[in-house]
């Protein structure tokens, strides 16, 4: 076959407009379904990379809604196998006058970074904090488009807490592109003592302890104890890994999965119409090319094998535009600038070239019917008259 | 006349048509032998069987009854794929509407059907660069079809009819869509194949000054051969 190549590879560009608009058809469809399977992957990608860190998540058994009394952070960092935690409570609170919240925490300073251990921060900006009751470290992502520095000052509109916090830069961590660069980490003691002096009713509560065991083999052991040390308190939790965390968010928007899955689904089958109305046209057009062609000894197979060539590559480039193109689209255009917290939204590489293969598969498919009644074109009726 | 020498022979062959459940008849207990080197030309009215006769001695259709045997194989015991192979290795075609590639340069269609073959790509070059020579065609080699006359385009339809070296030449039409002096040249390229590389050529034609080229003239009237001269055909024109 691939001594037929430049003759597949002229018929897919030999009309030039028909293949331009079919191939960006199928680059724009696959650039939507990667970038829209990549928003779960990405996730998975990265929940899967923070394994190696062994963390676990504690929440009340109602799940985000519910507030752990903050009491059972002692008691979890006293188990076995708990190297360190810390509390984190979302603040929630709106910036000036802006209306998309970017990711807002009430922590522990004294242990937060153990917690978060690829996080880097320089030690005299992490002892500056330590020491401020009222001071901040944010991320070097959202300081960067915020044009934070280390002393500007930070002031939040609480909105699920009736408080406001007026907060300083004290420093700004930074890490892998691998971690999210855009949280802005407070003391949890200053908003919880603003809540205590107003009687708030979930005040001495966090929102999650996020823990860290000694070893992977652990996390599975500390999951249950700690479930079982608090089953008959007033505030029973469960506990996920960080992995299970992350993709419970996903879960609150419903089956989020299922409905990309089916929007996927409907996207390529309207696509396959497209490509396989482009490769029956061509086909209809080539009649007495078709037939000059087995005239001359070309097999059926041979014919067949051609035009499926041709509509594969076809959805090739389509896919090398739209998965590809996607990939690299994501990795040059921060997000985060855009959509606070999408900053570490990327298309992984398994999803790309799932992309490039679905691109094939569609072209494959789409080629199907029309190479299969090109193969069946009978010689005399193409040429006509002609031989 | 020995069998060796025969390169086409149809017996007592029967070609007919359905339509609407009637049989129509279009060749009718024919006949022929077509020796080695021979330059026939067919002529007769449009329906006398003529490009029928072309099909069938190229393997493009069966006939209802009768054998038609070519180089020595009976095509009737071919099946289709093995028939699109045997084509490759005997037959050179050549139409009327040239039926070029439009998508590949005279270079490349000459090449076409020797991509066929199990020749390596630079015999495939050098073959189709001889082929090309002998049309007189080798500056043309990297133009497309549409950078070509019509004429140009049919010496390089016989440039890849020729590629393969085959048996046996079928032309339908030749010179059919060509002005007066691009058919000469046609023409004299064909009668200098079959004169000086003994090439065996069919020609259908409806010229009869084309058909005054070919070494025998054969006419057809409702599927069979009767006696004609070129005189009484021009004649009759």
């Amino acid at each position: 076959m691939i001594k037929y190549l430049p003759l597949i590879v002229r018929n897919v560009f030999r009309n030039k407009i028909r293949s331009l608009f079919t191939g960006a058809s199928i680059a724009v469809s696959l650039f939507l379904v990667v970038t829209l399977y990549a928003l779960l992957t990405h996730q998975d990608e990265l929940a899967e990379a923070s394994k190696v860190h062994n963390r676990v998540a504690v929440m009340h058994k109602a799940g985000l809604s519910g507030q752990l009394p903050i009491g059972h952070l002692d008691r979890v960092r006293s188990m076995p196998a708990v190297q360190v935690a810390a509390p984190m409570s979302w603040f929630g609170g709106n910036y000036r006058e802006e209306t998309v919240q970017f990711a807002q925490f009430g922590t522990d300073p004294q242990t937060i970074f153990k917690v978060y251990e690829e996080l880097e921060i320089p030690p005299d900006q992490l002892a500056a904090w330590q020491k401020d009751r009222t001071g901040c470290i944010v991320g070097s992502v959202i300081a960067r488009n915020k044009g934070w520095k280390i002393g500007d000052r930070i002031p939040l509109q609480g909105n699920i807490y009736p408080v406001d916090l007026e907060l300083t830069v004290d420093g700004i961590y930074d890490g892998p592109s691998t971690v999210d660069r855009e949280w802005l980490l407070f003391h949890f003691d200053y908003m919880d003592q603003a809540l205590q002096e107003m009687r708030y009713p979930t005040a001495g509560n966090a929102g999650i302890v996020m823990l860290r065991t000694t070893t992977a083999e652990q996390v599975p052991q500390v999951m249950r104890a700690i479930e079982d040390a608090f089953a008959s308190s007033d505030a029973p939790v469960k506990s996920l890994t960080e992995k299970q965390f992350a993709q419970s968010f996903t879960e609150m928007f419903g089956n989020v999965r299922g409905f990309i899955r089916y929007t996927s689904l409907a996207v390529v089958s309207a696509l396959l119409c497209v490509a396989a109305n482009t490769m029956a046209m061509s086909v209809r057009e080539r009649t007495r090319e078709i037939a000059l062609l087995k005239a001359i000894g070309f097999s059926k197979p041979s014919v067949l094998t051609m035009f499926l060539c041709e509509s594969v590559l076809i959805g090739l480039v389509g896919g090398v535009v739209g998965a590809l193109g996607g990939k690299l689209l994501f990795s040059l255009v921060d997000l985060s600038t855009v959509a606070p917290g999408l900053g570490l939204f990327y298309i992984p590489w398994g999803t790309a070239l799932w992309g490039l293969a679905l691109a094939s598969l569609i072209g494959l498919l789409s080629g199907l019917v029309p190479a299969w009644r090109a193969a069946q074109i009978s010689v005399i009726d193409g040429l006509r008259k002609v031989v | 006349m020995p069998q060796d020498d025969v390169v086409v022979e149809l017996a007592s062959v029967s070609k007919g048509f359905w339509r609407d459940k009637v049989e129509i008849p279009v060749l009718t207990d024919t006949t022929l032998h077509i020796p080695r080197g021979d330059f026939v030309a067919i002529m007769g009215p449009s329906g006398s069987g003529k490009s029928t006769l072309l099909n069938l001695c190229a393997g493009l259709d069966r006939p209802t009854t009768g054998r038609v045997i070519v180089n020595g194989q009976d095509l009737g015991e071919l099946s289709e794929a093995r028939l699109a192979k045997w084509r490759s290795e005997n037959l050179g075609f050549i139409f009327q509407m040239y039926n070029l590639m439009p998508v590949l340069t005279a270079q490349e269609n000459v090449e076409l059907p020797l991509l066929l073959t199990p020749l390596s790509r630079a015999e495939r070059r050098r073959q189709a660069e001889t082929s090309l020579r002998i049309v007189g065609l080798s500056d043309r080699a990297d133009h497309y079809p549409r950078q070509l006359s019509g004429g140009q385009e049919q010496r390089v339809a016989i440039a890849r009819a020729l590629a393969n070296d085959p048996v046996l030449l079928l032309a339908d039409e030749p010179t059919g869509n060509l002005d007066a002096a691009s058919a000469q040249e046609v023409l004299d390229l064909l009668d200098g194949l079959n004169q000086q590389f003994g090439v065996t050529i069919i020609m259908v034609t409806h010229d009869p000054k084309a058909a005054r080229r070919a070494k025998r003239l054969l006419h057809l009237e409702k599927g069979t051969f009767v006696q004609a001269d070129i005189e009484a055909l021009e004649a009759a024109r």
